[in-house]
């Protein structure tokens, strides 16, 4: 896409792409109306026999997932960011890096660009990834667009929403919770709150929970994620989560309720104390104002119960509080970095090619 | 106009899908109803012209139907481009094809070849051989009895044979073990040569794969889908919060700019 052949040939439209690029999964927003997400998770075939089987060089999340057995499996996202970016000589480190940009131009694709279209695109980056990590993002991505740029996470959800001025954002991934509050500026270090307790620390519970409570049943990290995404939630049960898991190769059902609770409610916690602390070091003319536009985004915020459960906790602690949960947690990061996208000038995008 | 017309009558035909009437009423379809390409473009060509005139006036409606018909044909242009790569992907993806099936039919040709030449070789010489021992027996024989019949003792004929059938054994095993190892190296050399034929052509039919599955894989990638904008956009200059949101622009840019920089250095 980078030669100049192509670049000349580069006439007939400009094409926005938003993306969140997550630990578990990476989202795309794109200017053409495309939206797509796909797992965090490349799978390489493992010898010339299943190369030939797949007749792929390389597959990508639920596919890859799906044939995991014929394949080297990579996730390269760890709590938010690219493993192994500081031991780039290390074999292992440069297949993740690898994996990483293919993941990225899997995404892009995604995307559905036209080859004689511009594509710029803007990539929401955790907010506290270090400037390595940043780095390797970029250069991952370069391969596939004409202009990248990167953007807070946290921040892009904001954007997305036009919530610039005294409103607070919980963006809770599979690998990190983000806070950061937002008062209309760019914002600083101090504006921001990252912590691992998060997709992936509930899942970790849940398997311990089950694990002690439901003897003999067999499961996968997978399976405990997909009961997660299915049954999730805090506070009162809307239902019975009744799964069926295999003990002795026979399918059982378990009731999992109480583990299920018990799992998702270990975001509450380090998420009112984000909170607590953003709030309390804030202006404190607006402090109300802010803890009354509390936005939950993430996969993680589709825990049922989450919002109440969260102004519950900071009614205790905070005297009182507002949670709206956004429409769209999924695609909301990918949204909010297409709007960048969009409203950045042409001659910004110009300095980045 | 008439360059409109056209396009617009190549795009629907292009657009349109072909199905037959026996597929149609598997479908159950019984009746259809039929609208003409003249018809169809007379109705957009109406439907434009209402439209721009219900909200512009003179000259405006004039340039925006010029620019929406330009618009119009460009994106038609694109597409055709579009349509052309598409082909020759194809196309290449056909070569590709053929130049694999003619490797393969080498690489049978050769490895059939090397199977007889081998097969040839081997137990050929030995009844060759067995059949040339009895002939020179037959003509030692020969020779002994002429001898015996013109007056030699039975005894010392019968020794007579046998020593000189020795002797023209000897001379001749060792001029066919010549003659063999010559014929044996030339053979071996044709059997390398062979077999060497044979491994580059694996090697050259692995790459075509190879080269086939890339073309193929290249082949399914569609053509896209357009953008909505046909240029960078940027602030839209009455955002209410336009110069927060400049301020904003800059700093991610300067944070970028930040980031290559180091990334360069």
């Amino acid at each position: 896409m980078s030669d100049s052949k192509n670049l000349d040939a580069k006439t007939h439209g400009v094409l926005y792409i938003g993306m969140d690029l997550g630990t578990s999964r990476t989202s795309v927003s794109a200017s053409n109306g495309v939206r797509e997400t796909v797992f965090s998770v490349v799978g390489y075939p493992k010898d010339v026999v299943s190369q030939k089987l797949l007749k792929k060089d390389v597959l990508y999340g639920k596919e890859a997932l799906d044939k995991r057995l014929s394949l080297r499996m990579y996730k390269p996202l760890e709590k938010g960011v690219l493993k192994y970016t500081g031991e780039a000589k290390d074999p292992e480190a440069k297949t993740n890096l690898k994996a990483a940009q293919d993941l990225i131009g899997e995404a892009i694709r995604l995307a559905r660009p036209r080859a004689d279209e511009l594509v710029y695109c803007v990539i929401g980056a955790p907010a506290e990834a270090s400037v390595r990590n940043r780095e390797a993002i970029l250069e991952a991505a370069k391969a596939h667009v004409d202009a990248v740029m990167l953007c807070s996470e946290p921040f892009s959800v904001a954007y997305g929403m036009d919530m610039l001025e005294d409103v607070l954002v919980v963006d809770i991934g599979a690998g990190t919770t983000d806070l950061c509050r937002m008062h209309g500026t760019m914002p600083e270090e101090a504006d921001q709150v990252m912590f691992d307790v998060a997709g992936d620390a509930v899942d970790a519970e849940l398997a311990r929970r089950i694990e002690q409570s439901c003897p003999g049943a067999q499961f996968t990290v997978q399976m405990v994620k997909e009961i997660k995404e299915r049954w999730g939630f805090v506070g009162d049960a809307p239902e019975k989560c009744l799964v069926d898991l295999p003990v002795d190769g026979k399918p059982t059902q378990f009731d999992l309720t109480d583990q299920v609770r018990a799992a998702c409610s270990v975001l509450i916690d380090p998420i009112c104390k984000g909170i607590t602390k953003l709030i309390a070091t804030f202006d404190p003319e607006f402090q109300a104002r802010l803890k009354n536009r509390v936005l939950l985004a993430g996969g993680g915020s589709m825990v049922r119960g989450l919002d109440t459960a969260i102004e519950k906790a900071m009614r205790e602690r905070l005297g009182g509080g507002k949670v709206v949960r956004i429409e769209e947690p999924i695609y909301g990061g990918a949204n909010g970095a297409l709007k960048i996208a969009h409203d950045m000038p042409a001659e910004y995008w110009e300095q980045l090619k | 106009m008439g360059g409109l017309k056209d396009s617009l009558r190549d795009a629907i035909r292009q657009l349109a899908f072909r199905t037959s009437l026996d597929r149609l009423r598997k479908q159950g379809v019984k009746q259809v109803n039929v609208l003409g390409l003249d018809r169809i473009i007379a109705l957009i060509d109406a439907a434009v012209h209402t439209s721009l005139k219900s909200r512009l006036v003179g000259a405006d409606r004039e340039v925006v139907a010029d620019a929406t018909k330009a618009e119009f044909l460009r994106l038609l242009r694109s597409n055709e481009d579009l349509q052309r790569e598409k082909s020759e992907i194809e196309k290449l993806r056909e070569r590709t094809q053929e130049e694999l099936d003619a490797l393969r039919r080498e690489l049978a040709q050769q490895q059939s070849a090397l199977r007889v030449r081998l097969e040839r070789d081997d137990p050929g010489a030995a009844a060759r051989w067995q059949g040339e021992d009895a002939a020179i027996a037959r003509k030692v024989a020969a020779v002994v009895q002429e001898l015996a019949a013109a007056g030699e003792a039975p005894v010392a004929a019968a020794a007579l044979e046998a020593r000189l059938a020795e002797l023209v054994m000897d001379v001749v095993v060792g001029e066919r073990r010549a003659g063999e190892s010559v014929r044996k190296q030339l053979a071996d050399r044709d059997v390398a040569m062979m077999q060497q034929r044979i491994e580059k052509l694996s090697q050259a039919l692995a790459v075509t794969e190879h080269k086939l599955q890339q073309v193929s894989s290249q082949r399914s990638l569609d053509a896209g889908i357009s953008s909505i904008y046909r240029e960078v956009q940027g602030l839209a200059a009455d955002d209410t919060r336009a110069e927060a949101k400049k301020g904003i622009m800059a700093a991610i840019l300067a944070e970028n700019l930040r980031l290559q920089k180091r990334g360069t250095d």
